[in-house]
């Protein structure tokens, strides 16, 4: 997949990821809708690289973002500066994440998931029982934003655009990254990792590096949606958020670049703006899910005709027939 | 003569015009912001909140004075809806204030919002107590904190049996651990003993091993706490390995619960702040009973009461202030000068320095339980002042 | 040994027995359905709930007998699985790797029926209690048992001696079995495959339907056992073997018992992990399952 093809729609969600905020600056709200949609995006985009690319659907995303966001948060208020302690906190969520997902890595497909769900309720477990560092069940409240290295505080659209910044960086990245022949390995492997294998690929090398990465992605996830909404507790991060984000992957249609950006734009304002159809909207968000299974399993970039056909990899045999996918 | 009644129907159409424009202002809602729970886990809290609420409107709104317009908003239990929602309050319907939260997590997200954004925020349920932790401002919160709670249980038992061992049973949630930790400061200095502390995790649903283990320790009390469902599946389990009704005490029992305790649990001990049983009911507070019970089906518990007093004290506030209507620092320093009473059961209600209020408990003994209701006395009443334990450093 | 020793011990079984069969229960009903369709049923913890919820509504609002009851819920249970066979499931019959479309299927499922729940059941109590099945409590030594635990334990033996007899020597049972093989050849030898698709989720969710029906009689609960239940049953199904009855069965007891035995000597929140973790390692070592087929 060119570089060069995904640099227009680049630019167009870097001007409406800047744009946007800035235009909303005078509705706190609007802009918040506008914010945590920039934080799903960066999400949605780790998912993508692990579900879309490299066909594992780690239900620990989540968890992963909160052991970033709760290590990035005590760090904060040692007094560590924000912009040291969130990659500290990424790091330390993604290498934690590794160990804990190492040994499912050898585990193909379905089993992948299910090993995923259990290490999730595990860290759920664990931010729940160890009480002295998560301040357990009662969460951990005023986070406080932070402020640039200057001094300047990032109150109010400032940390949207910082927002928008990780966002573009984030699809940027992921763009470099599928173009790449890391990116053409994962999809390999995504199609038919015994083939893969056979192939001289070290599957489990690559999926660990995809896994690396992407856990990244959502421990950087984490660490900025602390300090925006003030508040974390073991229910932000727990199985159904990995859910909502997978949802976005798979609405947008996973393994393209821009399908999970628009299933995110999509998805992350409905809880939102529902809120006073307060009785209809969990029936309504699933009966969005089962329809996105039921007549468009390749999201919306499939109905729209935008995904890749399957099997397209430079690496895949062409004598492979067609996979429904 | 001429000029006189050519100037008359003038003044009179300027009057009337006055008079217009003064009574559509004066007519312009104020704004509550009410987001509480009405999904996820904490559904029916919430509805009972909004019940008891509902009950008060007709009297708030009364005719000859400016409406309060309560916008209730759902958080769905989610702390980030409930920060979300508050954001939404504020800043799309400028509401004067906020309230509604009964979940301790929630609300705790909404203080956040609440003291950053200067946002007036009326705490009607939920006990945990950083709500009002020194330095809180704008957050004033109507029921106990859940640490005295702890203290009162002590207390209450050291009237009943001085010396006493405890036995603790519960589930690890914020608001046990919070009455626990008030507990299990005050215990020795009651001269009580903690010979047993269970606590379950998150979805357990079996508590006969824990039961023997208690029933092993030969305690005089057996305080439970369970969550939900497993409350009762504790209770039951106690009673079916011969643990006596009287030995157990609930620090809490909302209607629903007592029905499920059922004729069983006749004898037990509960706490509560309101009760259709409490010996000094004030007329109003037998009126709020037999309405909430004719509409809702069950006898209304302290959550009704408190959404239910918490829109009378608004309507207090705003009569007694109509500056503060639109303002909302007057509105605050209006609300942390108040001292009246609950009007159904004429406990006071006056606020500390940082919001929380003067802490009271009722403790009732069941007598019996049918489909419609249930008959418990009021066997125990105390009073304290919030900081008479360091309820602000025993949770954090 | 002395009373309070006896009396602990009997509580372990107690609550392992009970606990287990339940467990085996539902994860018998979700192992029948993903080894049959390849459909892993998320919200099998739904239906669970909806197994108690239906008994509450049966037995408190409606008034009726506790048998009476229980058998409406079964029927009731039968009929919705058959609509949503009709509906949603059979479409995905010919789908290849259908397991991940069923997956997130169920989920869509598990949110339409939690979003009810909640505004239905929610709003009605925070906790839910039937009346017991049989009153009285029986004494087996110095342990008390309440005689509706042991008649929710004695049904839900008897259904899974009828669920093992049924797959084991039915010709269903066989039937069964040849599709979960190989179904092409099992079509070839005239089984009607689809015939077997639809009895088996109509059969696996009404076994879970009894297991919440069972639970409803034995403890008491809220709506938050959905969840908590879903990943049990998952998890035993994986341990256990995706498709085997007789692992759901060994599996569910082994959970329950290891519940109980670990809360004797560590807090439950330790016995929480320990299953947790079991199912770690299961997974990372034999990813079929203990007793797979």
């Amino acid at each position: 997949m060119s570089v060069r093809k995904n640099l227009i729609p680049l630019g167009v969600f870097v001007a409406l990821a800047y744009g946007l905020p800035l235009a909303l600056a005078g509705n706190r709200y609007l802009a918040f809708v506008c914010g945590m949609t920039l934080i799903n995006v960066l999400l949605a985009c780790g998912m993508n690289l692990l579900y879309g690319y490299t066909g594992l659907m780690p239900l620990m995303f989540a968890g992963i973002a909160g052991i970033s966001a709760y290590v990035s948060v005590r760090l904060s208020e040692a007094g560590l500066s924000f912009w040291l302690a969130m990659p500290l906190g990424a790091l330390a969520a993604s290498s934690l994440g590794v160990l804990l997902g190492l040994p499912s890595l050898r585990l193909k497909g379905f089993y992948f998931t299910l090993c995923s769900l259990v290490i999730q309720s595990v860290i759920t477990l664990g931010f729940i029982y160890f009480s002295g560092f998560t301040n357990g069940d009662t969460g951990i409240a005023q986070i406080p934003l932070p402020s640039l290295p200057g001094g300047i505080s990032l109150a109010g659209p400032p940390y949207e655009l910082m927002l928008a910044t990780f966002a573009s960086l984030g699809i940027a990245l992921l763009i470099a990254l599928v173009g790449s022949s890391f990116g053409q390995r994962l999809v390999a492997i995504r199609e038919d990792d015994g083939l893969a294998e056979a192939l001289g690929i070290d599957v489990t090398r690559q999926k660990l590096g995809a896994f690396f990465i992407g856990s990244l992605f959502a421990g950087l996830g984490g660490a900025v949606y602390a300090p925006y909404l003030g508040f974390v507790s073991p229910r932000s991060f727990d199985v159904l958020v990995s859910l909502n984000i997978w949802l976005m992957v798979a609405f947008g249609g996973r393994g393209t670049i821009w399908g999970p950006v628009v299933g995110a734009a999509l998805l992350t304002p409905v809880p939102f703006l529902l809120q006073d159809y307060y009785t209809i909207k969990d029936v309504v968000y699933g009966l969005l899910i089962i329809g996105v299974i039921v007549a468009l399993p390749s999201g919306l970039a499939g109905a729209l005709k935008l995904s890749p056909r399957p099997g397209a990899s430079k690496v895949a045999m062409r004598a492979r027939p067609e996979k429904a996918s | 003569m001429h000029a006189e009644r050519r100037g008359l129907p003038i003044a009179l159409a300027a009057l009337i015009l006055g008079a217009g424009i003064a009574a559509a202002r004066a007519e312009e809602p104020i704004k509550i912001g009410f987001t509480t729970e009405q999904t996820g886990a904490w559904s029916f809290f919430g509805a009972s909140c909004v019940a008891g609420l509902k009950l008060a409107l007709p009297q708030v709104n009364a005719a000859g004075k400016r409406p309060i317009d309560f916008v209730i908003l759902d958080n769905q239990t989610q702390p980030a809806q409930a920060a979300a929602g508050s954001r939404n309050l504020d800043v799309q319907s400028k509401v004067l204030a906020l309230s509604g939260p009964t979940s301790s997590d929630t609300s705790l997200a909404v203080y956040g919002y609440a003291e950053q954004n200067k946002v007036p925020f009326v705490v009607p349920v939920a006990a945990f107590p950083q709500l009002t932790k020194p330095g809180s401002r704008y957050t004033f919160r109507l029921e106990p904190d859940a640490a005295g709670w702890g203290y009162a249980i002590a207390k209450f038992v050291e009237s009943r049996k001085p010396g006493a061992k405890l036995a603790l049973i519960y589930s690890d949630y914020a608001l046990m651990r919070a009455i626990t930790a008030g507990l299990k400061y005050q215990a020795p200095k009651s001269g009580l003993k903690i010979e047993t502390d269970i606590a379950f995790p998150q979805g357990a649903n079996d508590a006969t091993v824990q039961a023997a283990q208690v029933v092993a320790a030969a305690p005089d009390y057996v305080i439970v706490i369970g969550a939900g469902g497993f409350d009762m599946t504790i209770t039951n389990q106690l009673l079916d390995l011969g643990i006596k009704t009287d030995q157990i005490i609930h620090p809490f029992g909302i209607t629903t619960q007592v029905k499920n305790w059922g004729k069983r649990s006749a004898g037990s001990f509960y706490g509560t702040f309101f009760d259709s049983n409490l010996a000094n009911l004030t007329p109003e507070g037998k009126k709020f009973v037999a309405d909430f019970t004719a509409q809702n089906n069950r006898p209304p518990s302290y959550i009704e009461n408190y959404c239910y007093v918490t829109a009378q004290i608004i309507r207090q506030v705003l009569d007694a202030n109509p500056a503060a209507a639109d303002d909302r620092e007057k509105f605050r320093d209006a609300m942390s000068k108040l001292n009246t009473k609950e009007s159904t059961s004429g406990i006071p209600i006056v606020f500390d320095k940082n919001g929380a209020r003067k802490e009271y408990i009722f403790f009732m003994q069941i007598k019996d339980v049918d489909e419609k209701g249930y008959q418990a006395s009021q066997v125990f009443y105390t009073e304290w002042d919030p900081e008479v334990i360091p309820v602000y450093e025993l949770v954090k | 040994m002395s009373n309070a020793h006896t009396i602990i011990l009997m509580s372990m079984l107690s609550s392992g027995l009970m606990l287990g069969v339940i467990f085996s229960l539902v994860a018998s009903g979700v192992t029948i359905i993903y080894g049959s369709i390849w459909m892993p049923n998320a919200a099998n913890g739904q239906f669970f709930l909806l197994g108690a919820l239906l008994t509450w509504t049966m037995t408190v609002q409606f008034g009726l007998p506790p048998a009476a009851g229980a058998l409406l819920v079964i029927g009731l249970s039968v009929a919705f699985s058959y609509l949503l066979e009709i509906l949603l499931i059979r479409r995905f019959y010919d789908v290849p790797n259908r397991n991940i479309s069923y997956f997130v299927l169920s989920l869509g499922l598990t949110q339409i029926s939690a979003g009810l729940l909640s505004i239905t059941y929610g709003v009605w109590s925070d906790q839910f209690q039937v009346p017991p099945l049989v009153r009285g409590v029986t004494f087996i030594g110095p342990f008390p048992l309440a005689n509706t635990r042991l008649a929710a334990f004695a049904i839900a033996i008897v259904l899974l001696a009828l669920l093992f007899a049924l797959l084991r020597f039915h010709k269903y049972g066989r039937a069964l079995r040849a599709v979960f093989q190989n179904r092409e050849a099992a079509a070839l030898r005239g089984v009607d495959v689809r015939a077997v698709y639809r009895l088996s989720f109509v059969l696996g969710n009404g076994v879970v339907f009894a297991g919440g029906i069972l639970f409803a009689y034995a403890y008491s609960f809220d709506l938050s056992a959905a969840w908590t239940m879903a990943i049990t049953a998952f998890a035993i199904m994986i341990i256990g073997g995706p498709g085997s009855v007789l692992g759901a069965l060994v599996v569910g007891l082994v959970f329950g018992f290891t519940q109980a035995i670990v809360s004797t000597f560590a807090s439950p929140t330790i016995a929480a992990f320990s299953y947790l973790g079991a199912m770690l390692i299961i997974l990372l070592f034999k990813p079929s399952g203990l007793f797979a087929r």
